[in-house]
């Protein structure tokens, strides 16, 4: 099946709820670093969208809009301990198996086996739901989201958004 | 912004518009639904193997913005999630 036109679908939907359309990122070009290292000695962190939040917390509010939190999560974490919160998707799969969406139990494996370094002291979930404040992303939130990645040593994150 | 701090990133998408306009540096775009990003639950031998070929594309792409698309299909239809 041919991949759903998301542009045009979340417009559409949101455009029936009398939200205004959607301004979304469009870039020409990416900026991209070579590691000059192997995998193999790299820590790997990662990053979901999804709702995602361990049990110790509050849960995210599954409607949210502007919502910039970010919550850590430790490397060492159950992946049976977490909830989601999100009317964005449908996150039932996720729910029964943390790591379609945020696959930390396969992450902390290739570790064992060695195909990466090591896991990042920190993971990673936030920026749920739907961001409009975009410039508060891009002055703000990321580049604090990059200081904490780069305390922690990270060389590579696997971002999955949901 | 973590390109540029020398952080390597790989974005593991299932919107292929959204990720062709956000254009991340390197991303894999699975045509399945959105938070299956690396497959169905409990299958560990297909989440392995999307979050290696991810983290391969660390040392294979050569030039950013690059998308790759992931060959194997999701087993049922699926259509867009209107919400709850």
């Amino acid at each position: 099946m041919k991949p759903i036109n998301y542009v045009e679908a979340l417009n559409s939907h949101y455009g029936s709820l009398g939200f205004p359309p959607y301004q979304w990122t469009v870039n020409e070009t990416a900026p991209l670093t070579r590691l000059g290292k192997p995998i193999e000695n790299c820590t790997v962190s990662l990053l979901t969208s999804g709702g995602v939040s361990h049990c110790s917390l509050p849960g995210f509010n599954p409607d949210a809009r502007n919502d910039h939190r970010l919550d850590t999560v430790q490397n060492d974490a159950s992946s049976a301990d977490f909830e989601i919160n999100d009317s964005y998707y449908n996150h039932s799969d996720a729910e029964s198996d943390l790591n379609c969406v945020f696959p930390i139990d396969r992450l902390r494996e290739l570790a064992e086996d060695g195909v990466i370094g090591s896991v990042a002291t920190r993971l990673w979930s936030g920026f749920m739901g739907r961001i409009y404040n975009r410039t508060k992303v891009i002055q703000e939130s990321a580049p604090a989201f990059v200081e904490k990645l780069k305390e922690d040593g990270v060389d590579i994150l696997i971002a999955a958004p949901a | 912004m973590a390109e540029e701090a020398g952080i390597a990133t790989v974005c593991v998408s299932t919107g292929r518009d959204l990720t062709e306009q956000v254009k991340p540096p390197r991303s894999l775009f699975l045509n399945y639904p959105m938070g299956n990003n690396f497959g169905g639950p409990d299958d560990l031998d297909l989440q392995t193997r999307i979050l290696r070929r991810a983290l391969a594309m660390i040392d294979d792409v050569t030039v950013g913005g690059t998308l790759i698309d992931w060959e194997e299909a999701w087993p049922k239809k699926f259509e867009y999630f209107r919400g709850k």
